[in-house]
């Protein structure tokens, strides 16, 4: 079957091939026949574009004089992409699938902090707040996944849950939870001490000491989750000899 | 290459084959067969059969992000780290000067409750925030998409108009120009000042020339980067917070 499709495109003129038969019969041709969609913009496909490149995604990349600087213990999965100013620090890990990108203000993850998998951490130009905008995750916090921040400053020892969205000039105080899914509309002050849930976040209940000094406890059990997963790489990958064997199959002179 | 040389390179390569079969069998013993799987397979452009990307020259695709099918991006757009755009079932079409900021995911879908199945298009100079979830919507020209926002199927964002962090905003809900929607459900907020609106596409100009920074850094090969670096180590002084972390006070 793929075959012939293979076939077939090489046979047909490339607009007939997008037609497949039976399309006459589906609920989209008579929602396209009541009101006709915009033609498709004719763009050609540029010969030089890659559509795969052997290398994938480089895990830091450096824009001007700014380049990541990653701390020796620190985890960061091969997944996450730092471009710009980023510094992670001693103890941090950053997990897999996270986009740190300090190209308009700097981003920094502290020491023992993490940022979990899915993240997206990002700096603007300027703050609304008038501060400087940039991304300082302090010590000892733990960003949960799938969370996005924005020129925030989160301060020592904080907990931000899961899918939670922090926007620009946003304050997140010590020792304060954020519970999941919350959203800290832009310029937010979150008090110490303090648990904060919701879309837009709004104040839940005082956190009691014993909770307080549990937030360094998980911020640490994360660093040692990420010790384990540090130890799975070697210093230095052998993709490299992947690189010689297909270059060699292919014939590209190394 | 002399004798002596080609004895040193035959002596280098069986050295190199030896320490090679030797990893492998450390990785035997260790139950890892991960020496069997071949280099990174992602395929940022990917065609189904006879859909194909089609890309502009202009544009900037990150190497971790997903085209695949159908999907059309007009000049000077950009997609950023981690998106996934689908157009397996149906096509997507991104106009110029839009920017899909990172780990978005735009699908089409297939078949809905009501029936309608709708290709996406996405207009001219569109600022789709971080981790957006667009489905099966229409976003016209120089609309923003707070980070974090999730379009359901029918969705239509008109032109100016603004959909907020984090919002849901269900099912053929129609935003109409100039207004804020958010929240879960998404409601009408308020409406949009005039220097917010010049804000949009102010912004859609800064991602496009912040993507022809990123394209030309992700575009650099081996030899380049590996150049550059070297180059920082030897030329970059070092800044206040070498100082700090080394211990120097004052």
């Amino acid at each position: 079957m793929a075959t012939i499709t293979r076939l077939c495109r090489r046979i047909l003129p490339r607009a007939q091939s997008t037609w497949v038969p039976g399309r006459d019969f589906s609920a989209e041709a008579a929602q396209a026949a009541e009101n006709p969609a915009p033609p498709a913009p004719l763009i050609r496909e540029s010969p030089d574009r890659v559509k795969w490149d052997y290398r994938g995604q480089r895990q830091a990349i450096p824009l001007g004089q700014w380049a990541p600087k990653i701390a020796v213990d620190a985890y960061v999965a091969p997944n996450v992409v730092l471009a710009g100013q980023v510094v992670v620090w001693d103890g941090a890990s950053v997990w897999p699938g996270a986009v740190l990108r300090g190209d308009l203000n700097k981003i920094s993850v502290g020491f023992c902090s993490n940022v979990q998998e899915r993240c997206v951490v990002h700096a603007a130009w300027s703050s609304p707040t008038g501060l400087p905008a940039e991304t300082l995750i302090e010590r000892f916090v733990t960003i949960g996944a799938y969370s996005l921040l924005r020129s925030c400053t989160i301060e020592p020892e904080c907990i931000i849950g899961q899918h939670s969205i922090l926007m620009e000039g946003s304050l997140v105080e010590t020792h304060s939870i954020l519970e999941a899914g919350s959203v800290v509309p832009p310029g937010r002050r979150i008090p110490s001490g303090e648990l904060w849930a919701g879309n837009p976040a709004k104040f839940v209940r005082a956190l009691t000491h014993e909770e307080t000094l549990e937030i360094p406890k998980l911020a640490v059990a994360i660093n040692d989750l990420s010790r384990s997963y540090c130890s799975e790489f070697l210093p230095y990958s052998t993709a490299y000899l992947e690189v010689e064997k297909l270059k060699k199959s292919l014939g590209i002179s190394i | 290459m002399g004798t002596m040389g080609r004895a040193f390179y035959a002596v280098g390569f069986w050295i190199r084959e030896t320490g090679q079969a030797l990893d492998r069998l450390g990785s035997r013993l260790q139950g890892n067969y991960l020496f069997q799987e071949q280099l990174s397979r992602h395929r940022t452009l990917m065609n189904l059969f006879e859909k194909a990307p089609s890309v502009a020259k202009n544009a900037f695709v990150a190497p971790n992000a997903s085209l695949t099918g159908e999907v059309y991006v007009g000049p000077s757009s950009s997609i950023w780290y981690g998106c996934v755009v689908r157009g397996d079932v149906n096509s997507v079409s991104i106009g110029s000067g839009t920017n899909i900021q990172d780990n978005s995911l735009i699908h089409v879908a297939k078949s809905n409750i009501a029936g309608k199945v709708l290709p996406i298009h996405i207009g001219d100079n569109v600022t789709v925030g971080h981790s957006a979830v667009l489905h099966s919507c229409t976003v016209e020209d120089e609309a923003f998409i707070g980070m974090g926002a999730t379009l359901l199927d029918g969705v239509v964002v008109e032109k100016h108009a603004m959909v907020a962090a984090g919002a849901l905003v269900r099912q053929n809900t129609r935003i109409p120009s100039g207004e804020i929607w958010g929240g879960n459900p998404a409601k009408f907020l308020r409406n949009l000042k005039d220097d917010e609106i010049a804000f949009i596409s102010q912004s859609a100009t800064n991602y496009a020339n912040l993507a022809e920074a990123h394209a030309a850094e992700n575009a650099k090969d081996f030899d380049k980067s590996e150049l550059e670096k070297v180059l920082q180590k030897k030329f970059t002084g070092q800044d206040g917070e070498y100082d700090l972390k080394a211990g120097v006070v004052g």
